[in-house]
């Protein structure tokens, strides 16, 4: 695999002033993230992960350090840059889908496919994700897992260089989970794209090129994983 | 309750705008409440003082001239209370170097006692015989204001050829002129060239040369009297002395006019509170609704702590009581002040000399009453929810809304048409049925309502025109103290500057058909006439034929006259027998201001056994020339009375001041709560689906797109509720003429295309600037929010 960077993230520290505490979500952490991999993000609630995710996503902005995407620093962009960020190079698959619930199925994924110049097709994205025969169906007239193969076609039809997908298995049954997990990992193989996960089910490790574990908002080590397993395989 | 007080207010801080914009409502419709039945309470009160205290006639009865003596029997008849025998006539009044005016010389008993008696304003009464002779009169207040008249000074009347001076010592009024105006003919009242002169009886004898004689007799029934029976018993008694008309009190024409002011307040106080109140409890219903189901988390919180639903419905509903509360505090403060200003516009139309004004406590409580029940009804139809809230249940994050398909997806093609966010914007707004409802009632009603301040001034302009410009081509009428021959009018017609003048014989009349009577004026112009025109009731122009009546709309309907049926009619001169002609209706001619039943210049002399006489001169003069000629006929001895269109117009315009405000004050009123209506619903629909918007940042939406989203669900709503509004508008303005139309006057309902046009340019606006404000969330919305689990 070769070992392009895509992002670099460098010493950034996100802090917040919650009323009159200062937190400390992220302190000075540093990551590079390569063009391709497959990365678990992988940590307790409040270790930072979040954070993190959401700074890769353009979501939010570092207090310091610096970030960078493809070569442009995305840590002084405006509300403008960024949407344009997320909108051209990020696809986002939430815990919750967050599917507009007015929208069917393939309509949800139109609505994200609208927003670039040339996105895959809905229907073929659909099809991919095995809801072929969903199309029509509105959110509430699907599964929990039916709903998040959606958000992944929605996240994919643009054709983003990064997936980013924020506890993407969180609210769904073991082996729903497993096929979620499986696209995803299909996705990174057959697309090339960079797929993110962040989780804090340590099992979902296996899957990953690299793990990154983090730790009250420091990145406590970065295992590489020569041997990725096929999601279908890991159980937990 | 202290800590769900405490919540209770912070809720309320928390939601300041939405909270403020129903109170805005509820506050608008205690305003109008309190301020109409205010206004009415007073003028009705008002009046009905004054008539009791000045003993109001209950029935008049005008003759061509009677002896004084004939009131000892009317007296006798059973059912009469009370008579008084008067002479009343209109006189030419002369003004040094003005326009001639007319004077209503009214006779009165010395001392003052009986029916319609005068109530004294200021200076004093008039004696009978006072000190170094000379005829003591009072004037009505707004004469003595118009005419720049102090105590003691002389104004002079034309009577029977003779010039009479009179000595102005006081100014009143009587019940029966309230509102002073010459007849129904006329438009607004002008009080610098119509007066009321109250002079003795004996002195009013003399200086219109009746002496011993009355022309006039009213009555007051006694309790349980068939007014009909006892009417028709005098109506008997005065047949020899030439009855020309008799009518009750609710035809007397300053009465009439007061009592349909009356009515139009009184629908306008019921109906448009209504609306506001109900409009404010629709808001409150949804956003409540909203907020239940927002705070279902913290209902199942409070249930597992053990509150009971009562007390968490009476929670709920307390907001809504609250805005209700503070809306009936603003409102009754609004109210009160607004029903002063209302009192004084009517003090200074109407001649009641009651002070108008005073809080009523009576509307007051009213409108805190309404105010609150309609707050608790709205909080707990929307609070019904809360028992359903299962404390487990609500602890789980909720399922997706329900969705399906909508009605426009049966139209493939359409729908096809759409890019998937109207399709979005479309099923949202359709889904919310409530919410969709309410906005679209709700536009609806602000719109209509804009439509409805807006169109009187475009129907009153229509009328002015069809009157002054359309109608009357004339700048003149002239009319004269008795009728001259044609021949004579060559004098007026050769005055420099007269470019055509045309005769006209005015003689009042009874119209009899089929054992039905009703008054008209005959008018008598000639066929060819260009001065006047004439039109049917589908606004062809009609010729004055040689021989037939073109009877008013007015007549023809009272007495179910139509086209072709043989009318008799009976002269009401005054002098001089009365006689009767029966004449054949050739056509219905529709006026909007006064009336009248037209006949050639030739059929009116013939009606009256005449040979060319005219009563008066239509005048098309030369704009430079209308000084000099006014100047030329004030001096004319048999000049009684000059009208110019120009003054006519001027006058009016003097009297629609008052209408602007009122306009002003509707048009904030159905901005207001057009503006409360969309915030209040788009706040909510933001603040649902926050969630939803943020998720579609992190997609990549800008926050223009998102707020594009939003507006798109707006417009459809808002365009839709425009567009019914508009026409809604024309139908609540008729109703609005409905309500206050009387015999007198109707108005038509005239709106012109660009009032539709402003209406509905208000509409957008409110729409626009409450959409902004309610969307202002947008550029904050949380975007990492959306990742956190659900409430």
């Amino acid at each position: 695999m070769s070992k392009n960077v895509l992002m670099r993230l460098d010493h950034i520290t996100r802090t917040y002033i919650m009323g009159e505490v200062r937190v400390e979500a992220l302190k000075e952490t540093s990551l590079d993230i390569y063009a391709g991999e497959l990365l678990v993000i992988l940590g307790p609630s409040g270790s930072g992960k979040s954070t993190l995710l959401n700074i890769v996503g353009g979501m939010d902005l570092p207090s310091e350090g610096s970030v960078h995407y493809a070569g442009d620093e995305l840590s002084r962009a405006g509300d403008a840059r960024l949407t344009r960020y997320r909108r051209n190079e990020v696809g986002f698959v939430f815990q919750f889908y967050n599917l507009i619930p007015d929208l069917t199925a393939v309509e949800n994924v139109e609505l994200a496919a609208n927003l670039v110049e040339t996105p895959l097709p809905a229907s073929g994205m659909l099809k991919e994700v095995g809801l072929a025969d969903r199309m029509g169906h509105f959110p509430s007239q699907l599964s929990g897992g039916e709903q998040q193969r959606v958000s992944i076609a929605r996240a994919m039809v643009k054709n983003p260089r990064l997936l980013l997908c924020d506890e993407p298995t969180g609210a769904l049954d073991h082996q729903t989970g497993k096929l979620v997990l499986s696209l995803l990992a299909g996705i990174n193989r057959d697309r090339g794209s960079t797929v993110i996960i962040v989780t804090h089910n340590t099992d979902i490790s296996a899957m990953a090129h690299r793990v990154v574990r983090m730790r009250s908002g420091e990145i406590a080590e970065i295992i590489e994983n020569s041997q990725p397993v096929p999601p279908e395989r890991i159980d937990w | 309750m202290g800590v769900l007080l405490k919540k209770l207010f912070r809720t309320i801080w928390n939601t300041r705008g939405q909270f403020l914009a129903v109170t805005a409502v509820v506050a608008v419709g205690i305003t109008v409440y309190i301020a109409m039945t205010t206004s009415y309470y007073n003028l009705n009160h008002s009046r009905d003082e004054f008539y009791r205290d000045n003993n109001f006639a209950d029935y008049y009865f005008h003759v061509v001239r009677a002896p004084e003596q004939i009131t000892r029997q009317i007296e006798s008849v059973p059912g009469v209370a009370a008579v008084n025998g008067r002479l009343q006539k209109d006189v030419p009044l002369v003004r040094e170097g003005d326009q001639k005016a007319t004077a209503r010389i009214t006779s009165y008993p010395v001392p003052m006692e009986g029916i319609n008696r005068i109530q004294l304003l200021s200076g004093r009464l008039f004696e009978r015989y006072p000190q170094g002779g000379g005829v003591e009169v009072l004037v009505d207040p707004q004469f003595f204001t118009a005419n720049r008249l102090s105590f003691n000074d002389t104004i002079s009347i034309v009577s029977e050829g003779r010039k009479v001076s009179l000595s102005v010592v006081g100014t009143g009024i009587g019940p029966e002129f309230t509102f002073a105006m010459k007849d129904a003919a006329t438009l607004m009242p002008d009080p610098e060239t119509f007066g009321l002169v109250m002079m003795p009886l004996n002195q009013a004898q003399q200086a219109l040369n009746l002496p011993g004689q009355i022309n006039q007799v009213i009555i007051k029934l006694s309790p349980g009297a068939d007014e009909k029976e006892v009417a028709g018993r005098i109506e008997e008694l005065l047949e020899p002395y030439g009855n020309l008309s008799s009518y009750p009190l609710k035809k007397q024409l300053s009465h009439a006019i007061l009592q349909g002011e009356l009515d139009g307040l009184k629908a306008v106080s019921g109906f448009m509170p209504f609306i506001f109140l109900s409009i404010a409890a629709a808001i409150q219903i949804v956003m409540l609704g909203r907020m239940i189901r927002g705070q279902r988390l913290q209902i199942g919180i409070m249930k597992a702590m053990g509150y009971n639903n009562r007390q968490i419905i009476t929670y709920y509903t307390s907001y809504s009581l609250s805005s209700s509360l503070m809306g009936a505090l603003l409102g009754s403060v609004a109210g009160i002040g607004l029903a002063s200003v209302i009192s004084e516009v009517y003090a200074e139309f109407f001649n009641l000399p009651r002070a108008i004004g005073g809080v009523n406590t009576t509307s007051v409580i009213t409108g805190f009453a309404l105010s609150l029940s309609v707050g608790a009804a709205a909080g707990l139809a929307a609070s019904r929810r809360v028992t359903k809230v299962n404390p487990a249940e609500a602890m789980r994050p909720e399922p997706p809304k329900n969705a399906g398909k909508i009605f426009l997806e049966r139209l493939p093609r359409l729908w096809e048409l759409l890019d998937s966010t109207w399709k979005m914007s479309l099923r949202t707004a359709l889904r919310n049925r409530g919410r969709f409802a309410l906005m679209l009632v709700g536009v609806t009603f602000s719109v209509g309502l804009l439509v409805m301040s807006l169109f009187a001034s475009d129907s009153i302009d229509y009328m002015i025109n069809k009157q002054y410009f359309q109608d009357q081509r004339y700048d003149y009428l002239v009319r004269f103290a008795s009728p001259l021959k044609e021949n004579d009018l060559l004098d007026i017609s050769r005055i420099e500057g007269v470019i055509k003048a045309e005769p006209v014989f005015e003689i009042p009349v009874k119209i009899h058909f089929q054992g039905k009577t009703q008054e008209d004026s005959l008018q008598g112009i000639p066929r060819d006439s260009t001065l006047k025109r004439l039109e049917n009731q589908e606004g062809r122009p009609l010729s004055i034929p040689g021989e037939g009546l073109l009877i008013s709309e007015k007549t023809a309907d009272k007495l179910g006259a139509r086209v072709g049926d043989r009318v008799e009619i009976e002269t009401l001169l005054g002098t001089g027998p009365s006689r009767r002609a029966s004449v054949k209706v050739v056509q219905i001619n529709r006026q909007l201001v006064g009336g009248g039943s037209y006949v050639s210049l030739e059929q009116a002399n013939q009606v009256i056994q005449e040979r060319r006489l005219a009563s008066g001169v239509m005048l098309k003069v030369d704009p430079g020339r209308f000084v000099a000629l006014e100047e030329e006929l004030n001096d004319m001895n048999n000049v009684s009375s000059i009208s110019s269109r120009q003054k006519e117009l001027d006058n009016f315009n003097k009297n629609l001041e008052a209408m602007v405000y009122s306009i002003a004050i509707m048009v904030i009123f159905a901005v207001v709560m057009g503006f409360a209506i969309v915030y209040n619903s788009s706040v909510i629909s933001f603040a649902e689906r926050k969630r939803e918007l943020a998720s579609l940042r992190v997609l990549g939406f800008t926050s223009r797109e998102v707020s594009g989203l939003l507006l798109k669900e707006n417009l459809f709503q808002s365009i839709l509720g425009v567009a019914i509004g508009l026409p809604f508008g024309r139908l609540m303005s008729q109703g609005y003429i409905n309500a206050v139309s009387t015999d007198l006057f109707t108005i038509p309902v005239v709106i012109y295309p660009l009032t539709y046009f402003w209406s509905a340019l208000g509409g957008v606006f409110f729409i626009a600037v409450a959409h902004l404000l309610a969307v202002r969330g947008v550029k904050r919305l949380d975007l990492v929010d959306v990742l956190k689990n659900r409430d």
